[in-house]
């Protein structure tokens, strides 16, 4: 008798389990309000080589770090990142020509380009920091696709000891906004 | 060395009250046993009492240090007082003496393999799921001093019989007590079956079975670690032990330890609960064959392993609503688990990524890569155990070994074979036990191949597997940390714990060492509202996922009460989601009011997300589509509709959608069924509001891992997400909602 009591109980207790206790229906929620438009400040569209991240928006001839702020670059650096504005931005570069480098390639003629289209070329005469900065045509970008920035040095450094060659020394590269 | 000591005593103290409990209930049920055969059986149904107590202090939150350690003492100081440790067993009956040879042959292979396995559960606690569930449960436990309900982990609704014994451990020796509590088991279990074997009256298929199952590859490491599958094989073994003592000498209170440790398998582990029907059957047979009633031993076998399962199914009950969650959530839906979780799980747990079904056999006992472990080559011999069948205990042997593996194809991890493992070693040892050389040759080649430095030439290179010996750090003569710090899972749970505030949840895509963070992570898919958060997440990374199809239904105006969008289609491999869901009256969207009662079918508990004008949330179905399912509208009241448009996403596949309204006579009538198909551009940025969203939701930081989907969106963009970096490790991040 104890027993089927027993099993009775345990009965119940697992038809319980089957009932629901939760409400069917809903009031509307709190609505939301997500933003239009975008800007998440003048960083967010800037390749820095500090950060440790940056290898994600590297495409091809940038090296691994070997200082923590800058990187050499190959002929090619190109990087890749994201606009979700095309109105009002300029290219920018922080870069420098190393002064040994210089004194074997000479002048060196640096062109600058937006999903593969010349923006500017221009010659340095010295080495040093170097800045380069101009406004891209909003319709050169697109906001809903990554964004191919990159730079062409005409002459290489190749150093005797390894034949590495080398362009620049690259510190930022990226959209800033006018 | 001095800090060994914890450790010790919490695995000891543990053992001791287990063993107290099963020789007094052994005591006080008369039960005469052979020596040896007691006191391992005692273990084993003494652990499945003390776990039956710590459940109950945990129900009660009375989890804490002193009321163990009274309990504890009071437990062993009464089994001491009461004579329960006296010496009352008969001995074995005589048997062919053991040769000389195969004494030595386990005591070498035994002291070896303790070795490894003693100083690697003694070694600071780092397995991958003792540090992600099994033992991050006994964490939060601890603190709650008792079962905290945890909606947000579905490791959590399984059964945690052997858990509450690390519980008990935890508390005064840390996470290697626990480890080694495990590692008892598998003590236990090799004497288990030496006894087994002498009492078949064949000693050397005692021993050989036992090296084939203590050196076992898989074996050993999971005893070696705050896993559960050998204390599995343990009650199995002991279960199976217990109706063969009851076979011989059918007293009717050996009926209890057997009901007691048939429920206790499905306490350690769900896929056990095919001990039940095992022990009832095997009595019903039995007693069947002997023209003995039969309705109540079995009922009394039954019903006290059920009143061991139940309370777990209540508790389940109570916290998921589910009592065998994170199972059966078809049969019991709930806003813990989503359907299509449990069915993506289970069919990944049958498949873990094989290309075939053949390549079980090597991987599960000599590869080991896929399946989480390996058995060792000796097991490709298993087919030979068959041979077995001409003696009357191969018979039993091979029955059980067929039962309790037949849950295996539902996860065919090779863990899940560790409580076969010992029948099928009895078995094969049996079948050629009467060739002595070819027994003592596979023994031996068996504990050769088993040898981390051996089977390290063989096996795959990332298999599951113990890879060294840590004397030095399971001695604590290397501090726990510096050798913990070589895990890069504890690296990363000690960065969190460094970057995030306290009681600051932290929201990751995978798992990680919980068990050494004091802060709760959500993973991904552990419960279905990480899976939310989940999708919120990636919905800016995966265009499927944005609201960019859009369906209009126009009808001319109409006077409703009720408005619903129904599924027509079946879809079997898209679930069906509305982003957001928008009424006009002509022109005007009609305002959303307090006063609408919003509800869906399946999933009803997240319908306010397809009315939260958010882009980055949805209702989904979180299962395949299917005819019938709705979104509905109830607006309280008579109300002029004219049009519904319906934001959708490209993952919804071929969904077909239709409307249906209800006016003031209470009956459904179809509004529209070709909806005007569009698509829209997305104007919001989706990152940020699905930031917005997740610190709307009470969630600051995310871990992401470099594996992760979408983790290299996150990397780059984090100020795109309005995301700041809180911590790294390597290429970890942990980012902060800012």
């Amino acid at each position: 008798m104890i027993l089927i009591r027993f099993a009775c109980l345990i009965a119940c207790v697992l038809c319980l389990a089957a009932c629901d206790r939760f409400p069917e229906s809903y009031a509307p929620p709190e609505q939301r309000h997500p933003v239009e438009g975008f800007n998440p400040g003048p960083e967010a569209m800037m390749v820095e080589m500090s950060d440790p991240d940056a290898s994600l928006h590297i495409v091809k001839d940038i090296y691994g770090p070997t200082d923590p702020s800058w990187r050499w670059t190959s002929q090619n650096p190109t990087v890749q990142l994201l606009v979700l504005s095309t109105e009002n931005l300029k290219f920018h570069a922080d870069f420098a020509i190393w002064d040994d480098g210089f004194k074997t390639t000479g002048p060196l003629e640096i062109a600058f380009l937006v999903n593969g289209r010349l923006l500017d070329k221009i010659r340095y005469a010295t080495p040093g920091l170097k800045q380069f900065e101009k406004p891209v045509p909003p319709d050169w970008l697109s906001a809903d696709a990554d964004t191919t920035l990159a730079m062409t040095v005409d002459k290489l450094y190749v150093a005797p000891k390894d034949g590495v060659k080398f362009g620049v020394i690259l510190q930022r590269i990226g959209f800033k906004s006018r | 060395m001095i800090r060994v000591i914890p450790v010790l005593f919490g695995a000891l103290f543990t053992v001791a009250t287990a063993w107290s409990l099963g020789l007094l209930l052994f005591r006080k049920l008369s039960l005469v046993f052979h020596v040896w055969e007691e006191r391992l059986l005692a273990f084993v149904a003494g652990s499945a009492c003390l776990s039956a107590i710590l459940f109950l202090l945990s129900v009660t939150r009375l989890v804490r240090r002193g009321i163990l350690l009274v309990l504890a003492l009071g437990i062993i100081g009464y089994a001491v007082y009461s004579g329960a440790f006296r010496r009352t067993g008969k001995p074995l009956p005589p048997v062919s003496p053991l040769p000389r040879l195969w004494r030595w042959v386990f005591v070498v292979f035994f002291a070896a393999f303790t070795y490894v396995g003693f100083f690697n559960a003694l070694a600071p606690e780092h397995s991958p799921d003792g540090m992600s569930y099994h033992l991050s449960e006994v964490l939060k436990y601890q603190h709650a001093h008792g079962f905290a309900p945890i909606t947000t982990d579905i490791y959590s609704n399984l059964s945690q019989g052997i858990e509450l014994l690390y519980l008990f451990a935890v508390d005064f020796g840390r996470y290697s007590a626990a480890s080694l509590v495990h590692f008892t088991f598998l003590v236990v279990l090799v004497f288990l079956i030496l006894s087994y074997g002498k009492r078949i009256g064949r000693p050397e298929v005692g021993v050989a079975a036992a090296i084939f199952t203590y050196a076992c590859p898989i074996v050993l490491l999971d005893a070696s670690i705050a896993y559960v599958d050998v204390a599995l094989a343990a009650v199995l073994f002991a279960l199976f032990y217990l109706l063969q003592i009851w076979d011989e000498n059918p007293d009717p209170k050996m009926l209890v330890p057997i009901g007691l440790l048939a429920g206790f398998g499905y306490e350690v582990k769900y896929t056990a609960i095919v001990a039940v029907p095992y022990a009832a059957g095997f009595i019903a047979w039995k007693l069947w064959r002997a023209r003995k009633p039969l309705l109540r031993p079995v009922l009394v076998v039954s019903l006290i392993a059920v009143s061991c399962i139940v309370p777990w199914m209540v508790k389940n009950w109570i916290e998921v609503a589910n009592p065998v969650s994170p199972l059966a959530n078809r049969v019991f839906p709930n806003p813990y688990v989503h359907v299509s979780f449990e069915e993506g799980w289970r069919a990944h747990l049958t498949n873990y990524d094989l290309a075939s079904r053949w390549q079980i056999p090597l991987q599960i006992t000599v590869q080991g890569d896929h399946v989480e472990g390996f058995l060792g080559p000796l097991f490709l011999l298993a087919p030979l155990a068959l041979l077995a069948l001409r003696f009357r205990a191969g018979r039993q042997l091979l029955l059980a070994a067929a039962i309790f593996g037949c849950t295996y194809f539902s996860n065919i991890g090779t863990r899940f074979l560790i409580p076969v493992v010992p029948f099928v070693s009895l078995a094969l040892a049996l079948a050629v036990a009467d060739i002595p050389w070819l027994l003592l040759t596979l023994v031996i080649l068996h504990g050769i191949t088993c040898w981390p430095d051996v089977y390290d030439l063989y096996c795959a290179h990332d298999a599951f597997r113990i890879e060294n010996v840590p004397v030095m750090a399971a001695l604590r003569l290397q501090p726990e940390d510096a050798y913990l710090m070589q895990d890069p899972e504890y690296v990363v749970v000690r960065m969190i714990g460094s970057a995030v505030p306290p009681n600051e949840p932290v929201f990751a895509i995978s798992q990680g060492g919980q068990s050494y963070l004091q802060r709760d992570l959500l993973v991904g898919y552990e419960s279905a509202s990480n899976e939310v958060l989940q999708d919120i997440l990636w919905t800016p990374v995966v265009r499927a996922f944005q609201p960019t199809r859009i369906l209009t239904f126009d009808f001319p105006p109409r006077e409703l009460r009720k408005l619903r969008v129904v599924q027509t289609a079946g879809l079997p491999h898209n679930q069906w989601s509305i982003a957001e869901m928008h009424i006009f009256n002509g022109q005007n969207e009609l305002p959303r009011d307090p006063g609408w009662r919003l509800t869906a079918h399946p999933n009803p508990w997240e319908v306010q997300q397809a009315f939260d004008n958010s882009p980055v949330t949805r209702w989904r179905s979180w299962q395949p589509a299917a005819p019938g399912m709705y979104v509905q509208v109830d607006f309280g009241r008579p109300q002029s509709v004219s049009s519904v448009v319906v934001q959708s996403s490209d993952d919804t596949g071929d969904a077909k959608v239709k409307l249906e309204g209800m006016g003031a006579d209470g009956a459904w009538v179809t509004l529209s069924d070709h909806p005007v198909q569009s698509r829209q551009p997305i104007r919001a940025s989706l990152r940020l509001a699905a930031t917005a969203e997740l610190k709307a939701r009470g969630i600051h930081y995310l871990l992401i891992k470099p594996e992760n989907p979408g983790s290299d969106d996150l990397r780059r963009y984090p100020a795109f997400w309005g995301l700041s970096v809180a911590g790294s490790v390597g290429d970890v991040r942990l980012f902060h909602i800012k």
